[in-house]
């Protein structure tokens, strides 16, 4: 019996420690833990870019149309320069996959590609670009 | 002026967002545009032309950027409730993919962060589309909630960067209306040091270091990159690659007598540690229990991936300039090997023989005149390659045992990129 109670007595000793390192979660009123969490989400970090005014008219313009690729874009977009061209006058349309074919393919493309293609878009001058995005 | 359809006028707006314009000039017409007859499409033109008139001469730029926030330390969130609850409110708050993850605490993140030497308050760069700042302690967050262990962070750390450069078009893949995914490739002594599997079905489950690494990855690229269906993840189905990417090791223990690892054909020493990832469409598998030779197996390959127009340069001409990847099984690698094929030998043969007929692409393929100005006239039974040359067919041994080898083709601007593994 002395030898049991000693046992109990080494066992609690030993399990002391054990309680003491498990931290305490509060718990509420209602019984449920309560959780602090760091956010995943993360922080939008965005550089602002700044768009050119439209031109208050597209009389005498020059209007860039841009084709990505994307099927019937090119056609859609050749009625769009049709209509301008009969309802605007001196208005110049310039066909981006006619002057520039090579600006059609990289759909889909890297950032830098699609820089270096509004580059050699922008080499035409246009005052507005309109561009089909389909699909 | 930007035209977009119903159901692309978000991703168009998302995109112009995270570029840095608040407030695009967009006009909106009814899906679809493709696929429809031309007297549709004219209507459709017509329909919305007194709107572009408008726009072309009223529209203003008006909104502002958001003002941006530090980007560390994060913040901090409070729920209540058991592990079931938090899990059921992080997926309310858009902060899991509904797969089960472990709440990251302060001291679980902490933790975490032991398993790299990176500081926590590291920029390693914005992730697309929604252009969240990701920080080493926000790598720590998702890897806590992934199940990563500490000594994954390096590995996590070095795909992410990968990820990272404009080289490898995260944007693209993760907007895309394809299946496509992340192909994270490990090599060199990390491999085995973390447990990364390499060997029979490596990509597959029960294997902790690739699926936690995995899942890491695609967590961030939802939450951090917002990149979520049914927009700016635009894919017209999906599949389990968005939950947990293709990652495995290169079975470099069996590459044949004479053949390099995939990292030191990339430019590295064969004991450096390297990750390399790239987006890529789902893969190939070729089963090939037959062949006895070299120029049956490359035949079967050939013919494989040649009529798959998903898969590779014929689906969008931007592929053919970019490099594709041939996962290797052992044995189909030792069949090439044990005949005196080294790799370049294979890979120029495959080559040579996957063509494609140009009488293949649709005729409303911007392709198709494309392919006449690189490869001047061409009649319909004109062989096109997939890739304009073969030095684009990467070689990988991949899996272990079994008839089987895998072809990775890129997704459209995705270009592979290979990072060290740093502590």
């Amino acid at each position: 019996m002395k030898m049991c109670r000693i046992w109990q007595k080494l066992v609690i000793f030993l399990l002391i420690p054990i309680f003491l390192a498990i931290p305490v979660t509060p718990l509420s009123e209602e019984g449920g833990q309560r959780w602090e969490v760091l956010n995943p989400e993360g922080v939008i970090k965005i550089e602002p870019m700044k768009i050119n005014p439209h031109p208050s008219t597209l009389e005498g313009k020059t209007v860039l149309l841009r084709w990505n690729g994307k099927h019937n874009g090119d056609k859609f977009l050749d009625r769009v320069g049709e209509l301008l061209a009969q309802k605007v006058k001196g208005i110049k349309i310039i066909k981006s996959w006619e002057v520039a074919p090579e600006t059609v393919d990289p759909i889909s493309g890297s950032q830098e590609r699609s820089i270096e293609l509004m580059k050699k878009l922008a080499a035409f001058k246009p005052d507005l670009v309109i561009g089909s995005q389909a699909d | 002026m930007t035209i977009a359809t119903t159901e692309f006028a978000g991703l168009a707006k998302d995109t112009a967002l995270s570029q840095g314009v608040a407030d695009g000039c967009f006009v909106t017409v009814s899906h679809p545009m493709g696929m429809i007859p031309l007297a549709d499409i004219k209507e459709k033109a017509e329909k919305a032309f007194p709107q572009i008139l408008k726009a072309a001469i009223e529209w203003k730029p008006v909104a502002k950027l958001p003002p941006q926030k530090p980007v560390y330390p994060a913040g901090r969130l409070e729920f209540k409730g058991t592990v079931e609850d938090i899990n059921r409110q992080l997926y309310a708050s858009g902060f899991s993919l509904g797969l089960p993850v472990i709440p990251p605490t302060p001291e679980s993140v902490a933790a975490m962060l032991k398993g790299t030497n990176r500081k926590p308050d590291e920029v390693l760069g914005m992730v697309p589309p929604r252009m969240g700042a990701l920080t080493v302690e926000l790598v720590a967050i998702h890897a806590v909630m992934a199940g990563c262990k500490p000594e994954y962070m390096p590995v996590l750390i070095a795909a992410l960067e990968g990820l990272l450069d404009p080289k490898a078009n995260w944007r693209g893949a993760t907007t895309t209306t394809a299946t496509s995914a992340f192909l994270v490739i490990a090599n060199g002594p990390i491999v085995d040091r973390i447990g990364i599997a390499s060997r029979q079905g490596a990509a597959g489950s029960s294997h902790h270091a690739n699926a936690s690494i995995g899942y890491a990855v695609n967590l961030i690229a939802e939450i951090v990159g917002g990149s979520r269906p049914p927009s700016p993840d635009k894919s017209t189905l999906g599949g389990p690659a968005d939950f947990v990417c293709w990652i495995f090791g290169e079975n470099e223990d069996a590459l044949p007598k004479g053949w390099e690892p995939f990292h030191v054909d990339r430019g590295f020493n064969r004991s450096d540690s390297v990750v390399t990832v790239m987006g890529i469409y789902p893969p190939v598998d070729n089963i090939d229990h037959w062949s006895v030779t070299p120029e049956e197996h490359i035949n079967w390959w050939a013919h494989l991936v040649t009529p798959l127009l998903s898969i590779g340069g014929p689906a969008w001409i931007t592929q053919m300039d970019q490099p594709h990847i041939v996962g290797l099984g052992p044995e189909h690698a030792q069949l090439l090997a044990g005949a005196g094929l080294n790799k370049d030998q294979f890979r120029k043969a495959f080559w040579e023989k996957a063509r494609i007929p140009f009488s293949a692409w649709p005729k409303g393929s911007p392709n198709t005149d494309l392919l006449i100005r690189r490869f001047g006239p061409v009649k319909p039974e004109t062989p096109i390659p997939i890739t304009f040359k073969p030095e684009d067919f990467l070689i990988v041994i991949a899996g272990g045992s079994g008839k089987h080898s895998h072809f990775f083709a890129p997704f459209p601007g995705c270009f592979p990129v290979s990072r060290l593994v740093r502590k």
